[in-house]
Parts: structure tokens; C-alpha cells; sequence
């Protein structure tokens, strides 16, 4: 290029930019991050506001550079300021010293609470950082580092950035850092001094001044005084008389029967150790003069009692252990289990498989032996019923035969099969039950058999290895079910009544964002139960055992029609979360299954004839004979009858009926006919409405309610009608798929109103359907005539045309709309397969429900307020969170951090008010002060004590430091005479009552001329710090460059 | 034919006119934005069925049969240049189908209420359908619009301010239409759509709400970990 220039030179002018070796490489590496920061040149600042340092924001930008193959960090440290500040000083000043420099002198920000350390040994409010990248690399030959700081200088130098740059050498552990900082014409060098002892000549102001001034060797005399800022800081460890009063609740009382100190359905709440750990109390003397104060190795003018200012931080225990966090976290740890119930339990004992195999189907074969009647026509659970009688007799006398871990297991997969042939054509099935014994053991349904397995476990379980106590399973249970408690748990008064007194207050309805369930309901007490079980007894098997026993319950309440407790009645809550729901399912299912047999009962004294009669036409004759036969025999219990007979009702007669039946009464029905009919099925009269034909009143049929529908149902019903698509056909089709409701409905009227009209029915279904319009006939009466609304009398349209295949069937006899047994086993199978993880899964939403209520609680005692705004977060955040399904596991994580968190902030609160002695305060004034210094406590990282020494807060941390160290001193006297033996304690003790502080920091400043008394006067800095095992000091010296 | 429409809920209401909707019939399917869930509901005969096939068709049929529980249909219009499509249940408003369709309220972001202006009681009747609503709803934040039907109709009872005053009360959208005529019909599902794009959180759906984030911090870089913050001890 330069050769184009001056072509006809022939000396050729070369730049050479080029790298030689790995030392220029780096140099210029540094300079180009420098420069990609643009932090050349200089530009100052504001001067530094008091406490900035810690209010402000601090930024810090990263970038990585090599030394050959040596990584380091390159960090940029600064202050947030406002930029407009900036900018207005941004052109170079050549006589001013760096920002930097400046910033050595100021003592707005001296201590600062939390700081990085170069900041709080220097006072800078920028600087950048080259440190060893990984964090177990160091730096440590003497050559490397002043090869490092070197290239520092050089970079430095070419660059014209004025923000100090320093390197990190030695271990970083070490914290040790040298730099420099150059401007026009100045340089400032930052050295440091780290030992593990103090000398005994530094060990006092006086001796690390005269460090100082020998290290600026000023030439001046006498010198300029030398400002001194000094800070001791005293750690009170030792909390005398106060003794952290949580103890961990007693687990062994729980055990041993006697529910003590916690009870179920109650979480625990608290640290179980002080959260509390250190107080750290710092004197200040932020400006003293040399000569005013004398500190030297006999005699110290630093009393902390005078010290001018006082501030004070509490150093919290780390995540300290909180019962309610625990208790949480584990309950959620369940959701990672993979495990099933059973492998769990560990019930899959394959040695004994063969022989046992064998006894069941002897037992099964055995079981059906005794009855006379040939199984036929009986149904499927029916068969179950007598079956289980048998099983309970059996069990009172001798040992039953089964195996109850091979019985389990089979059940199991039975609970499949059974689903399945739920759906195949019902009489199929049963044929294949009548084959002759032994009945294959896989057509059996499982119902029965559970039950008296349950029994078999619990028995079995109490005297052995079972994870769960019985007299804690017995507690448990009680309080999941106090209607067993009472004799008489058919009662079904007791689910209904739950509808709790509680639900007025403000928390009750959390359940409607968390989606989890009301706190007074069975599915919020089986979470806690299944909580406190997984960290208290058993873990992981006790969940898998109460859930065992929790589905064997549900079973039981099942099939002897006692209403599940504590759950609202009605179709399943929606906004509740999907167990909640399928247990409110259950209930529909129970509570229909027991108005069906009770229904029956009371038919049969005063019905049965007709009612026997009337299903024997509608079943074959073959049919008929069997059943009559049956009734006689097994027909003692209706209870076990019921089933098998609805189940025939609906399945085979009704829709043989339909298609039979039903177009012949339809072709020869008028009404007239209809008229002779008996009414059936009548509710109550329809106000003044009478039929439109004969004038006799309308009556309000008794209606089939409609399904309930839990929202995973829901959904799959939602989605079939959404996959009809928006055409003529699918809409058409849509309405087809939901008019059994209206057809049952329809043919529910008719039954009740012999003769009626579609014109009546609508005036009852559809009031705004049939138009009323009064007019004049020919006599010149005012009549009132009404018709049908024009889209009712669309030819064809789905109401006519339902209308018409309409029969008059009161609503009992009908197919059922909602078939409960099917429903009700799809809900026992669902729930008999949930993993312990699927069920931690479902209920932890509970959980958080019922931490944060808890947490809520606990904060009311205490009035915190950020604590108040953290729960509120916690409860938009969880409400969020837990709303969709499937929620991540980081974010369910996140939830349980809060709540633990908020829990340790309370626990802190408390101590600290304990400590403080917030409660035993007299006078209101001085305890609403004290009040509030205990909650700055907790928010801010320091806190100022008005008054310092003197004030009431003062006296008070005053007390603690004195009885801690009055304790201290009634330790055996050999240690008391060690303790004494340094002088360093004896000095101090000569001036107060004070311990000896754990740290001592001291910062002293001037400004001086250096190297010669002619240079420019500079500041010189140097920070302190001398704790029992370590010392440092870390020097700013700044010299004048210009001559030297 | 927009001055129908007032919005009650808040904040003026913006006939800018970015709302358009995509009538012509273009691919819809790609980036549509989000899937909304919408509701219909409110007395039986007050016109339900027809505006919303006033809405997706654009056609009016005065001989439409009473719903049987409820029907369903799609639409993807685009709102700022967002594409949304849109599912709406249109429900049945007899006594009797009530307990059928409620389970249908849950997860619907916008819900529909319609009255029929030349029917006193069924805007009476506004009242309970609020409160099936604030029952069955599965979410707090859902978008309500107060729909007054055939006002195309000679014999109005419900004045065009009871609308207003009752819609105010409740935070609702307002507007009176005419699935006849055609009068505010479109208006009124844009509108609404817009407001539920609005409204924080209430649209973004499972696979959508990862981008959530946490407004809350638990302290910062704490105590003695971290890279050189540190106390003096």
C-alpha cells in the first residue's frame, strides 16, 4: 500500500502490525477489549453520593483472553450512572487527575455493606479485572505476575484508558489483586499485603501509620495529616438465655398412638434451628485526625460504646432447616418416583405365583359350588356380590385362601380386562360366565375380591413389615372418614352437610386459582395426610400403603352405597383439580346407585307385581324363567340384586324395546290412545297449564339428571363434537349426539301427561317456542290462540322428529342416561392405577394450597409487611402456574423456594424479636422503634442504630455483647488464663466490657506530593483489615510520571 | 353501523380500523397467532344461533333450529395483524339444556351474552346467566360482551341505555345488533376478540405461556459464594 502511494521510492516505509510472541498478542488483546469497552480516556463522574455504593446498581461485563493457551477473564465492574452526567464532561481534561484517583480520597462510601472487595479496599466505583478463568488456575510464579502487570501497564499506556485495571494472582481464595491506574502525567500503583497473622507491631493504628508513611516515603516535613476512617466490628454468636425454641415435633408420640404435638391435616411450621446465626455489630469513627485519637500496643482511645456511629447485620443460617419447606419439597420429590403402587409394596412375589395360581382357582371354583342356581343370567357384578358374601363368611372362621399379594396382582390386570369388557356386548360376557366352573379367573371383575384383601392386608400388614403403623392408619383413616367413626355411616347426610362454615373467609376460595380443592374437602386432607405420612412415617411405601387403602375405601363405599365424606355434592367441580373431581364423580355415582336400590326397595313391597310383570314382557321367556328362579334364591338381598337387574334393563330389554316396541306403539299411538294410559313418573304440577286437548293440567315430569362429567370426560366429549366439523352434516350429527337428553325428557312428559302435544311440552321445555296471540273468533271473544314459533314447526327439525319416536317411559324405567356402575368402575380403575408420583402430581396444588394458607397464617402473627407482598406474588404466581396442566417441574420448584423462603424470613423475624425482646417492651414509643429496626433488620442489608450506643436499641445489643462475654468468662480459668495472655485483649478489655472485635478495618488517606517534594500532590490511600486469621493491606500509592 | 359498539370496560374504544377480518377465504391455517375459545349464551330465542352464523356464514336464517345443547363452529380472523381463530359454542338457552352446558364455560376466554331487545324478560333474565357464569367459569380474567339483539325489530322494550347501564355495571363490551340486518354483528366479535388479546395472560395458552416470567427475586448473589461480593468477615 505504501508502495502505491510512492511508487517511485524505492525504500519502502513498512507498519508493522503484526504479533511476534504470545506476550504482544495478549497486550493487544487486553487493548482491544479496552477499547471494545470504550474505556479510553477520561471522563468524569459525579463526585460519589453517600451510600451508592450500596443503593446503586452495579453492572459487570465479561469477555475471555488467552496467554497462549492460558485463559483469563477479562471483567468490567461499574457503577450504574446516569449517562446524561456523562456525557456533558466528556471532552478530555489534560490536567485532571482520573476519576479514579479521585475517588481514592472520598469517604462518602467508605465500609459500604456489600461490596465487591476491590471497591471496598479502594473506594472505586469502576474498575476491570483480569483474573485466571478457571476457577482452580492461579497465577503464582513472582515472574508471571509482574509479566502480568507489565502487560497491564503497557496496555494501559497504549490505550489511554484511565479506569485502574487489575490482575488477580495467587489463589483466588486469596483474594489478591495488584494494578494500576494511569492518567496524563500520574500513575497510581495498587499493592497489597496478605498474611495469615498479624504482626505484633501492626496490630494497632499507630503501627500501620507508620507503615503508611514509610510506604509514601513523602520528602516533605512535617507531613500532611493523614485522615483516618476505622470501623470494629464485634460477632455475637453466643445468644445467652435465649434458646431457639422450635423443636422438631415429636415423631415418636405420633408412633406410639398418641397423636401429640401434631395432627394430621395440620402443617408444621417453623426452622428447626435458630435462622438466626451471627449478629454483627460495627463501630464506626468515619473521621478522625491523626493526633486527636491515641490506639497504640498499651493504650486505645476506641471505645465501641463512644464510637460516633453504629450499625448492625444479622447473618442468616443458611437455608435453614424449615419444617414446612421440608415437608413440601419432599411431597414433591414423589412426583420423580417411577414406581407403581405394587412395586413399591413389593407384592410381586413370583416364587409363591405357581402354587397360589392353584388355590385360586380352587377357591374360585369352590366359591361358586355352593350356590344352587346355575349363574346363568346373572350379571357380571352381581355374580361379585353373592361371591363376596361368601368371602366374608369365609374370613370370620378360617384363613381365606388367597394370597392376598398374588390376589392383588391379579386383580390389577383384571381391572383391565374389565374395562375392556364393560364395552363388548354384554350378553357375550356373560355367556362366557356361565360356562361351567372353574370360571376362568379372568372374566372376574375385581370389586369383590379387593375387598376382602383389604381386609386380609390390613391384617397382615399390622403384625409385620407394614410401612405404615396401624394405629396410625387408623387415625388417618378416621379423619379422612369420621362418618366410620358413627355407627351408621349410610347416613349420606354427612357428605352434604360439609358445606362448610369455613367458607366465607378470605383463603377459602384459593382453591379456585390454584386449582386444587376446597381446604375442607377430603382431597385437600388426603394431601396433607399423604404429606405427613411421606416424611414422618414411611416415606414413599407409607404413601403407596394409605393410597392402597385410601382406593380400597372408595371401593367399599362403592358397593355398600355409603356416600363419600367431605366432598361437595353435586357434578364435579371444575375449577378443582382432576382426583377432587373424580371423587366427586364417585359420589354422583354412589348417590345414584343408592336412590336406584333404595328405590327398589320400597317397590318391591308395594310394586313388585306389576313392576316383575312388566319387565318379564320385555325380556324373552327364556329370560324370565331364570330371573323368576333367581329371585327366589339370591333375590333376598336387593342390595346385591339391583345391579344385575339394571344392568339387564338397559342393555338388552330397553333397546330391543326401542327398535321393536317402540315404532308399533308409535304407528297405532294417537293421542286418544295414549289417553287410556295410567300417568307415570309425575313430579308436580306445572302452574295452571293444562294440555292443550282435554284441558287437564300439565304435569312437570320426574326427569333423568343429566351426566356429570369430570374435565378430562369433558374434554374427550368436547373434542369428539369440535371433530363434527362446522358443516350442515356435522352440526345435524352434533345435535343428534346430544338430543338423548331431550328424547329422555320427551318421552318422560309423555309418560307423565297421557295425550299431550309437542305444543305441550314446549310450552313447558320452551316456553318461547309457543307464541301466544290473542284473537277475536267469530262470536267476538277475546280468545287467546297459540302455536308453535316458526322454527319449531320446520318440518322435520330435530324437536318434532325426537317427539315423534318419543314412548311414554317415566324416567326410571328408561335407559339410564348417566350409567353409574360403568362410570364409577372407569373412576375406581383410574384411581387404582395412579402411581404414587401421579397422585403426588395431583395433589400438589393441595400442598401449596395449604402451605400458603399456613405461610399466610403464620405471617399474621408477625405483620411483616414484605412478607405480605411475597405471598401475594407467590399466590399470582402458583395460580398461574398451576393452572395449565402438566406444570414444569422448575417452576413448581420455584413455588416450594418461595414458600420455604417465606418461612425462614418468619422464622427469622421471630427470632430476632425474641432476641430483641420486641414483646417485653414497656414503653409503646421505644417498642414501635424497636419493632421497626427489627423488620429493617430483616430487609436491608445493614442497619443504622439510632443513637448508636446510647439509644435503646444500643443498650439492648450493648446487654447481649456483655452477657455473652460475662458467660464467656466463667469458662475454666486455664482457658480463661489463655484468653488473657495475649495483650492485644488485655488492652482492649481495660477499655470496655466489650469482647475484643472479630475485626478491625481501618482506612487512611492524605495527599501528598511523590516521588519529589516538587511532583504533584496525589491522593495515597491505604485500607486495612486485621481479623484473628488474617491480615491486609491493601495501598493506592499514586506518584507523578512527568519527570520520572 | 361501529357506533353501536361502546366499550364499557375500559379505556377508549379504538375504531381505527386494523380489525379486519379474513372474509376472503385465504389460507388460514398458517400463523395464526392463537386458538381463543368463545361462548354464546343467554335466553332461548334471542337470536344466538343466528348472529353467529351471521358471523362465520354472513348468511341470516329465519327458520334455524333451536340448538340442541350446543353446537360449535370456526372462524380465524385477524386482529392487528395477528391472526387468531376463534372457537365458538353457541349453547341452547333452555331451562332444561342449563345443566348440560355449563361444563362447556370452562376455558372459554370470551363469553357472549345475548338478550333480545324486543323481549323484556329475557334481558331480565341477564342476571342469572352472570351468575352461571362467575360459577361455572374456570378463570377470572374472561372477557364479557352484553350483545342486544334484533334491532331491526319494530317492537323494541329494552332501551338502547339499560343495555349501557347494565353492561357498565358489570365491566362488560356493549353493543346492540342485528343478526338480520346484519348491524354490528361483525363488530361485536372483533371487538371482543381484541380485548382478549389484550388482556395479559388470558390468551397465551400452555405451549405459549413458557415465556412467563418471574417478576419476583429471592436476594441476588448472596453471602459468601459468589465471585468477589463479599462482607469484610
Amino acid at each position: 500500500m505504501a508502495a502505491d502511494s510512492e511508487p517511485e521510492s524505492e525504500v519502502f516505509e513498512i507498519t508493522d502490525f503484526t504479533t511476534a510472541s504470545e506476550w504482544e498478542r495478549f497486550i493487544s488483546k487486553v487493548e482491544e477489549v479496552l477499547n471494545d469497552w470504550k474505556l479510553i480516556g477520561n471522563s468524569l463522574g459525579k463526585p460519589l453520593e453517600k451510600g451508592i455504593f450500596t443503593s446503586g446498581t452495579w453492572e459487570e461485563k465479561s469477555d475471555e483472553i488467552s496467554f497462549a493457551d492460558f485463559k483469563f477473564s477479562v471483567t468490567h465492574h461499574y457503577l450504574v450512572q446516569d449517562s446524561t452526567d456523562k456525557e456533558g464532561k466528556d471532552e478530555v481534561l489534560e490536567d485532571v487527575i482520573p476519576q479514579s484517583m479521585q475517588d481514592l480520597l472520598c469517604m462518602n462510601n467508605d465500609f459500604p455493606p456489600r461490596a465487591h472487595c476491590l471497591v471496598r479496599w479502594y473506594g472505586l466505583r469502576e474498575f476491570v479485572v483480569i483474573a485466571p478463568a478457571a476457577n482452580h488456575d492461579a497465577v503464582l510464579s513472582e515472574s508471571k505476575c509482574n509479566l502480568l502487570l507489565s502487560s497491564v501497564s503497557i496496555a494501559l499506556g497504549n490505550t489511554g484508558c484511565q479506569v485502574p485495571l487489575f490482575v488477580q494472582i495467587h489463589h483466588k481464595w486469596r483474594r489478591m489483586y495488584v494494578g494500576e491506574c494511569q492518567g496524563h502525567g500520574v500513575r497510581t500503583d495498587f499493592e497489597m499485603v496478605h498474611l495469615r497473622k498479624v504482626p505484633n507491631q501492626y496490630t494497632h493504628l499507630s503501627g500501620l501509620l507508620d507503615i503508611f508513611k514509610s510506604k509514601i516515603g513523602c520528602p516533605l516535613t512535617p507531613l500532611p495529616p493523614v485522615s483516618i476512617a476505622i470501623r470494629f466490628t464485634y460477632v455475637l454468636q453466643d445468644w445467652q438465655q435465649y434458646f431457639w425454641p422450635q423443636q422438631p415435633p415429636d415423631i415418636d408420640a405420633l408412633v406410639g398412638g398418641e397423636v401429640g404435638g401434631l395432627e394430621f391435616g395440620k402443617l408444621p411450621f417453623g426452622a428447626c434451628e435458630d435462622p438466626i446465626s451471627e449478629l454483627h455489630l460495627a463501630t464506626t469513627w468515619p473521621h478522625l485526625t491523626e493526633g486527636i485519637i491515641v490506639d497504640n500496643d498499651v493504650y486505645s482511645d476506641l471505645d465501641p460504646i463512644q464510637a460516633p456511629h453504629w450499625s448492625v447485620r444479622v447473618r442468616k443460617a443458611e437455608n435453614p432447616q424449615c419444617l414446612l419447606g421440608d415437608f413440601v419439597t419432599e411431597f414433591f420429590k414423589i412426583c420423580r418416583r417411577k414406581e407403581s403402587t405394587d412395586e413399591i409394596l413389593g407384592r410381586s412375589t413370583f416364587e409363591e405365583e405357581g402354587r397360589e395360581i392353584a388355590d385360586i382357582t380352587h377357591a374360585l371354583s369352590k366359591l361358586t359350588e355352593p350356590a344352587p342356581v346355575p349363574i346363568h343370567k346373572l350379571s357380571v357384578s352381581n355374580m361379585v356380590h353373592s361371591a363376596k358374601k361368601k368371602i366374608r363368611k369365609h374370613r370370620g372362621v378360617e384363613e381365606s385362601p388367597l394370597n392376598n399379594d398374588v390376589l392383588n396382582t391379579i386383580l390389577l390386570v383384571l381391572s383391565n380386562t374389565f374395562l375392556v369388557l364393560d364395552d363388548i356386548d354384554i350378553t357375550h360376557a356373560l355367556s362366557k360366565l356361565t360356562e361351567p366352573a372353574p370360571v376362568p379367573v379372568h372374566k372376574l371383575p375385581v370389586s369383590n375380591m379387593v375387598h376382602s384383601a383389604k381386609k386380609k392386608i390390613r391384617k397382615h400388614r399390622g403384625v409385620e413389615e407394614s410401612p405404615l403403623n396401624n394405629d396410625v392408619l387408623n387415625t388417618i383413616l378416621l379423619f379422612l372418614f369420621p362418618d366410620a367413626a358413627s355407627e351408621k355411616p349410610l347416613d349420606g347426610s354427612s357428605s352434604t352437610d360439609n358445606n362448610n362454615p369455613v367458607s366465607e373467609s378470605e383463603g377459602y376460595n384459593l382453591y379456585n386459582q390454584f386449582k386444587s380443592a376446597p381446604s375442607d374437602s377430603l382431597t385437600y386432607k388426603l394431601a396433607l395426610c399423604l404429606c405427613m405420612i411421606n416424611f414422618y412415617h414411611g416415606g414413599l411405601k407409607g404413601v403407596a400403603h394409605l393410597w392402597q387403602e385410601f382406593v380400597l375405601e372408595m371401593r367399599f363405599r362403592w358397593e355398600n352405597n355409603f356416600l363419600i365424606p367431605g366432598l361437595a355434592s353435586g357434578p364435579p367441580d371444575l375449577r378443582c383439580c382432576l382426583l377432587h373431581q373424580k371423587l366427586q364423580m364417585l359420589n354422583c355415582c354412589i348417590e345414584r346407585k343408592k336412590a336406584r336400590d333404595e328405590g327398589r326397595k320400597t317397590n318391591t313391597s308395594d310394586m313388585y307385581p306389576g313392576d316383575a310383570g312388566r319387565a318379564g314382557d320385555q325380556l324373552g321367556p327364556d329370560n324370565l324363567k331364570d330371573m323368576d328362579k333367581e329371585k327366589g334364591d339370591v333375590g333376598k338381598s336387593w342390595d346385591s340384586w339391583s345391579d344385575s337387574e339394571e344392568e339387564f334393563f338397559e342393555c338388552l330389554s330397553d333397546t330391543e324395546e326401542l327398535k321393536g316396541n317402540g315404532q308399533e306403539s308409535s304407528k297405532k299411538g294417537g293421542p286418544k290412545e295414549m289417553t287410556s294410559l295410567k300417568p307415570e313418573g309425575r313430579l308436580y304440577q306445572h302452574g295452571k297449564l293444562t294440555l292443550l286437548h282435554n284441558g287437564e293440567p300439565l304435569y312437570i315430569p320426574v326427569t333423568q339428571e343429566p351426566a356429570p362429567m369430570t374435565e378430562d370426560l369433558l374434554e374427550e366429549q368436547s373434542e369428539v363434537l369440535a371433530k363434527l366439523g362446522t358443516s350442515a352434516e356435522g352440526a345435524h350429527l352434533r345435535a343428534r349426539m346430544q338430543s338423548a337428553c331431550l328424547l329422555s325428557d320427551m318421552e318422560s312428559f309423555k309418560a307423565a301427561n297421557p295425550g299431550c302435544f309437542l305444543e305441550d311440552f314446549v310450552r313447558w321445555y320452551s316456553p318461547r317456542d309457543y307464541i301466544e296471540e290473542e284473537v277475536i273468533d267469530e262470536k267476538g271473544n277475546m280468545v287467546l290462540k297459540g302455536e308453535l314459533s316458526a322454527r319449531m314447526k320446520i318440518p322435520s327439525n330435530m324437536w318434532v322428529e325426537a317427539w315423534e319416536t318419543a314412548k311414554p317411559i317415566p324416567a326410571r324405567r328408561q335407559r339410564r342416561l348417566f350409567d353409574d356402575t360403568r362410570e364409577a368402575e372407569k373412576v375406581l380403575h383410574y384411581l387404582a392405577v395412579q402411581k404414587p408420583a401421579d397422585l403426588a402430581r395431583h395433589l400438589l396444588p393441595c400442598v401449596i394450597h395449604a402451605a400458603v394458607l399456613k405461610v399466610k397464617e403464620e405471617e399474621n402473627l408477625e405483620n411483616i409487611s414484605s412478607v405480605k407482598k411475597i405471598i401475594k406474588q407467590i399466590i399470582t404466581h402458583s395460580s398461574k402456574v398451576l393452572h395449565f396442566p402438566n406444570p414444569e417441574d422448575k417452576k413448581l420448584e420455584e413455588i416450594i423456594h418461595q414458600i420455604t423462603n417465606v418461612e425462614a424470613i418468619i422464622a427469622r423475624a421471630r427470632s430476632l424479636k425474641a432476641k430483641f425482646g420486641t414483646e417485653k417492651c414497656e414503653q409503646e414509643e421505644e417498642k414501635e422503634d424497636l419493632e421497626r429496626f427489627v423488620s429493617c433488620l430483616l430487609e436491608q442489608p445493614e442497619v443504622l442504630v439510632v443513637g448508636a450506643g446510647r439509644g435503646h436499641a444500643g443498650r439492648i445489643i450493648h446487654k447481649l455483647f456483655v452477657n455473652a462475654h460475662r458467660a464467656a468468662a466463667m469458662a475454666p480459668p486455664e482457658e480463661e488464663l489463655k484468653r488473657m495472655g495475649s495483650p492485644e485483649e488485655r488492652r482492649q478489655n481495660s477499655v470496655s466490657d466489650f469482647p475484643p472485635p472479630a475485626g478491625r478495618e481501618l482506612i487512611l488517606r492524605t495527599t501528598v506530593p511523590r516521588p519529589a517534594p516538587y511532583s504533584r500532590a496525589l491522593p495515597q490511600r491505604m485500607y486495612s483489615v486485621l481479623t484473628k486469621e488474617d491480615f491486609r493491606l491493601a495501598g493506592a500509592f499514586s506518584s507523578d510520571t512527568s519527570f520520572f | 353501523m361501529r357506533g353501536h359498539l361502546s366499550s364499557v370496560k375500559g379505556g377508549e374504544p379504538d375504531w381505527g380500523g386494523q380489525l379486519g377480518s379474513e372474509r376472503s377465504g385465504v389460507r388460514m391455517d398458517e400463523d395464526v397467532l392463537t386458538t381463543l375459545k368463545i361462548l354464546i349464551i343467554g335466553e332461548s330465542g334471542v337470536g344466538k344461533s343466528s348472529l353467529l352464523l351471521r358471523f362465520t356464514d354472513d348468511t341470516f336464517d329465519p327458520e334455524l333450529a333451536a340448538t340442541i345443547g350446543v353446537d360449535f363452529k370456526v372462524k380465524t380472523i385477524s386482529v392487528d395483524g395477528n391472526k387468531a381463530k376463534l372457537a365458538i359454542w353457541d349453547t341452547a338457552g333452555q331451562e332444561r339444556f342449563r345443566t348440560l352446558t355449563p361444563s362447556y364455560y370452562r376455558g372459554a376466554q370470551g363469553v357472549i351474552l345475548v338478550y333480545d331487545v324486543t323481549r323484556r324478560d329475557t334481558f331480565v333474565k341477564l342476571d342469572n346467566w352472570l351468575n352461571e357464569l362467575e360459577t361455572y367459569c374456570t378463570r377470572n380474567d374472561i372477557v364479557n360482551m352484553l350483545v342486544g339483539n334484533k334491532i331491526d325489530k319494530e317492537n323494541r322494550e329494552v332501551d338502547r341505555n339499560e343495555g349501557l347501564k347494565f353492561a357498565r355495571k358489570h365491566s362488560m363490551l356493549f353493543i346492540e345488533a342485528s343478526a338480520k340486518t346484519c348491524d354490528g354483528v361483525q363488530c361485536a366479535f372483533e371487538e371482543l376478540v381484541e380485548k382478549i388479546i389484550q388482556t395479559p395472560g388470558l390468551w397465551e395458552s400452555e405451549n405459549q405461556n413458557k415465556g412467563v416470567k418471574l417478576t419476583h427475586r429471592e436476594e441476588g448473589p448472596g453471602g459468601g459464594a459468589c465471585g468477589g461480593y463479599c462482607s469484610m468477615l
